[in-house]
This record gives C-alpha cells, sequence and structure tokens, in this order.
C-alpha cells in the first residue's frame, strides 16, 4: 500500500493542524508511531474514507482509493479496509458469530453459508465455541480476537488497527501481541498498526513510521529507532510513550 | 356517550403517533448526524410549539391552514375543502404539538451510539441506510422507544392547538381532552369524572413505561 497524503484540520483548540505524510506499507506489520496529537488516528482515518484529504493518493496494489489529480475517491464501503478499533466497536446486539458474520457477502447458494463462513472464521482464531456469546460476556482478548476475525471476514485488502492493545492489561497484551501477528501471517496482506507504546512498536514492526506534529520523523527498523543512538532521546522524549509492554 | 370522543381519540392519536414516530426519526437523525448551515437555527425553530402556549401555536397553525390562510387559501380554491375544524385538524395539531418530544429523543437517542460501530459497518461494506437500520436503530431504540411513547402520551392530552384549528364539535372534532372541557363547563361531572380517571390512568402508565425503558428494566 503506498500512502502520501495532506491534509488541514481546523481544530477549535488549538488553531489549525495540518497533516503531510508519506509512506508504503508492504505486506507485514507497519507500525505507525507517535503520542496524541501526531496525526497516527487521522492518517488512518484517511487512508480508511472516513476523512477526504486535500491532496495526495492512496493506492493498495493496483486499487487506487484516492487521488487528487484524477478525482478518484471511492467510497468507504467500497476500499476494503479492515478497521479494528481500541474499543473493538463489536456490535452489542450481536453474538460473536453474527459479528463476524456481517460483512460476508452471500455468493448465492455456491460455497458455504455466512454462518459458516463465520464459524471457520473464528474456529481460525479459536473461539469458535464463543460464537453464541455476546460481546459483553467475553474477556477483552476474546474481544480482540473477534474484532480481528470480523476484519478479516470480509477479506480486507488492508487491515488498520488503532491501538488496539491500549484498553487491556499488561499479562494480556504480550500474547494479544502475538494474535496479531498470526493474523497477519494468516492473510499476508498490509497491517497498519498505530500505537504510542514501544514495546509493542518494538515487538511487531519490521518497519516504524514515526510521526509527530502531523510530519513523519523517522522510517525504519525498530533497532534503528528505539535503540540507543543520536536520535532517540527524540522518541524518547515523545509524551506518553510507554516503554513496557 | 363515552365512546365517541374515546374513538375519536384514538383515531387522531394513532395517525399522529404514526408521522411523529417517522417524520421525528428522521429530523432527529439529520439534526445528529447533519453538518448544515442554520442547523441550531431549525432545531430552536422545531422545538418551539413545546415553549410555545398551545393557543398560540394554534394560532400560527390557523395564519398557514386556514380558510384564509397562506397555504389554506390556495388549498380552499384548489379543493374547495378546508382543514380547519375537521377531525384531520385534530390530527395536525397533536402532531405538530408533539412532533418536538420525538425530534428530541430521536436526536439524542441516535447521538449516543458509539459512531466507531457505524464506521466499523462501512468498512464491512454496509450502505449508509443498511448501517441505520441494522446497527444505529437497534442500538438506539430505547430513546426512540421513549419518544413514541412520550409523543403519543402529549398527543392524547393536547388541548390548546386542537381548540384552536379542529374546534370542538362533537363526534367530529371532540376528542377527549375537549370532552372533558365542556363536561366540565355543562356541569356533568361524571362524565368528566370518567373521561379525566381514563386518560390519567394512560398517561401514567405511558410515564411509568417510558421510566422503566430508560433504566433498562425492560428487556425486548
Amino acid at each position: 500500500m503506498q500512502v502520501a497524503i495532506e491534509k488541514r484540520l481546523e481544530s477549535d483548540k488549538s488553531g489549525s493542524f495540518s497533516l503531510d505524510v508519506a509512506f508504503d506499507a508492504a505486506e507485514g506489520i507497519t507500525i505507525l508511531f507517535g503520542d496524541s496529537g501526531s496525526g497516527k488516528t487521522t492518517t488512518l482515518r484517511v487512508i480508511a474514507g472516513i476523512l477526504k484529504p486535500d491532496r495526495g493518493r492512496i493506492s493498495v496494489g493496483e486499487e487506487v482509493y484516492f487521488d487528487s489529480t484524477t478525482g478518484e475517491n471511492l467510497s468507504i464501503q467500497k476500499r476494503r479496509v479492515g478497521y479494528v478499533f481500541q474499543d473493538y466497536a463489536l456490535f452489542p446486539h450481536m453474538t460473536a458469530e453474527q459479528n463476524v458474520a456481517y460483512g460476508i457477502k452471500d455468493h448465492g447458494n455456491q460455497g458455504n453459508s455466512r454462518s459458516d463462513q463465520a464459524r471457520a472464521m473464528l474456529a481460525l482464531f479459536k473461539i469458535e465455541h464463543l460464537g453464541g456469546r455476546y460481546p459483553q460476556n467475553m474477556s477483552g482478548g476474546e474481544q480482540q480476537r473477534t474484532a480481528l476475525a470480523r476484519a478479516l471476514a470480509s477479506h480486507p485488502a488492508v487491515v488498520l488497527l488503532d491501538e488496539p492493545l491500549s484498553a487491556v492489561d499488561a499479562g494480556t497484551r504480550s500474547r494479544l501481541l502475538d494474535e496479531v501477528v498470526l493474523a497477519q501471517e494468516k492473510v499476508r496482506i498490509p497491517f497498519v498498526y498505530v500505537t504510542h507504546n514501544v514495546a509493542e512498536a518494538s515487538y511487531l514492526g519490521a518497519r516504524v513510521v514515526v510521526l509527530q506534529n502531523g510530519r513523519i520523523k523517522q522510517i525504519g527498523h525498530p533497532s534503528e529507532i528505539f535503540d540507543r543512538s543520536p536520535d532517540t532521546h527524540s522518541v524518547a522524549a515523545i509524551e506518553g510513550a510507554e516503554r513496557e509492554l | 356517550m363515552i365512546w365517541e370522543p374515546l374513538k375519536l381519540s384514538l383515531l387522531v392519536v394513532t395517525i399522529a403517533t404514526l408521522i411523529i414516530a417517522t417524520v421525528g426519526l428522521a429530523i432527529g437523525v439529520l439534526l445528529a448526524k447533519g453538518t448544515f448551515r442554520g442547523k441550531d437555527l431549525l432545531a430552536s425553530f422545531l422545538t418551539l410549539p413545546l415553549v410555545l402556549p398551545p393557543t398560540v401555536s394554534g394560532y400560527y397553525l390557523i395564519v398557514i391552514l386556514g380558510r384564509h390562510g397562506l397555504v389554506g387559501e390556495y388549498l380552499y380554491q384548489l379543493t374547495g375543502w378546508t382543514v380547519a375544524f375537521t377531525w384531520q385538524a385534530a390530527v395536525i395539531a397533536a402532531t405538530v404539538m408533539s412532533l418536538p418530544l420525538m425530534i428530541l429523543s430521536a436526536r439524542a437517542a441516535v447521538e449516543s451510539v458509539n459512531p466507531h460501530f457505524e464506521i466499523v459497518s462501512y468498512t464491512l461494506g454496509k450502505s449508509w441506510l443498511a448501517t441505520f437500520f441494522l446497527i444505529t436503530v437497534p442500538l438506539a431504540r430505547r430513546g426512540i422507544l421513549a419518544g413514541i411513547v412520550l409523543s403519543f402520551t402529549r398527543a392524547l392530552g393536547e388541548f390548546g392547538a386542537t381548540f384552536m384549528l379542529a374546534g370542538n364539535i362533537p363526534g367530529r372534532t371532540q376528542t377527549m381532552p375537549l370532552a372533558i372541557y365542556e363536561a366540565v363547563i355543562s356541569g356533568d361531572d361524571k362524565r368528566a369524572q370518567l373521561l379525566a380517571l381514563i386518560l390519567t390512568g394512560v398517561s401514567v402508565a405511558a410515564v411509568y413505561f417510558t421510566n422503566k425503558l430508560s433504566k433498562g428494566a425492560i428487556r425486548y
């Protein structure tokens, strides 16, 4: 996936904020790292099509999501993006299976039914026994797996994760990180993972994109970014950066 | 004797509630989700019947819909029919007076739904309309239902504007509240008492139901 976007946001608090970022997210996990207000979540929202950028181009493989020079701008529905929120946003009035089946398209009578496909997806995440359960009766980890299963069930071209682990306790966190890695390895598509946690970024990322004030500060392997180097304290100084898992 | 106003009230209130539920929900959603110029002004304007004296709202309805009204005059010239002093006028009065309650409840209910649910639904390929009916309405159902019950109750008790636009014609526009008024001034205490008790019973039940709903004590 190639992303090159510019966007001005008028905020009521502190004047305006401008985002100007360009990066590649190949197959694998790409980390968007930065403190709150750095533009990480805005970037995800622009990729998903929730926000429209002022200028730039977003493409996944051959498919162009947005191109300001041609006027191309695919709707959210057509972008085939899986979105995992920090709060998982599992539909509370649906069971795990109904949540996962929600985005699966019915292709007539051929192949498996939507609920068969949903059950297969739950089995992939080893939570087939939770199919009939409602989100409010599930643990944080079970909710995350269901949210991942739901995002992957509709065969997305890219998965966007917005700080999916900040709501769970430290012990569960490392286990859930492995789930994200496994999920990515199963589908082999680009995952863009937003976090302000150094340990999470180091654990997951082959590529880390460091954002500050809407600009890219650094792109590189976690070892180049987080290990002691002259530039380290710039990242260490990022407010709110958590270094522990 | 007692059945005529009751029957008319039920007819008027049922039709009014159906209109209020759909139109009020639509306007509530527009105010909750829409970003357009003059939104706050429109919201204030639509709330007016709630704060104006009902006779004033009724007066404006006459100015607009009466035989010589802004709209009513054209309607009369075209069709020879005027809405004033018909049962339809009672429906219009009840609808206009109760609509603000539905709009306020529906708007608050729709705004209370976490927008993440709707965004996820879009990313899963569902259209705006499908998302509205599959996600937003089920999650906002308590507030929407509470709005419908409150509007129903308000429409049932509507007096001032109805009197102004529809008059007080027994068997034609005399709804329950008007029949109570008529019974009292003509000294028919028994009739007034019975009608008042029926209206009180329905209203108490509706408020009780609404409270239960908003506390989440009723599962449905």
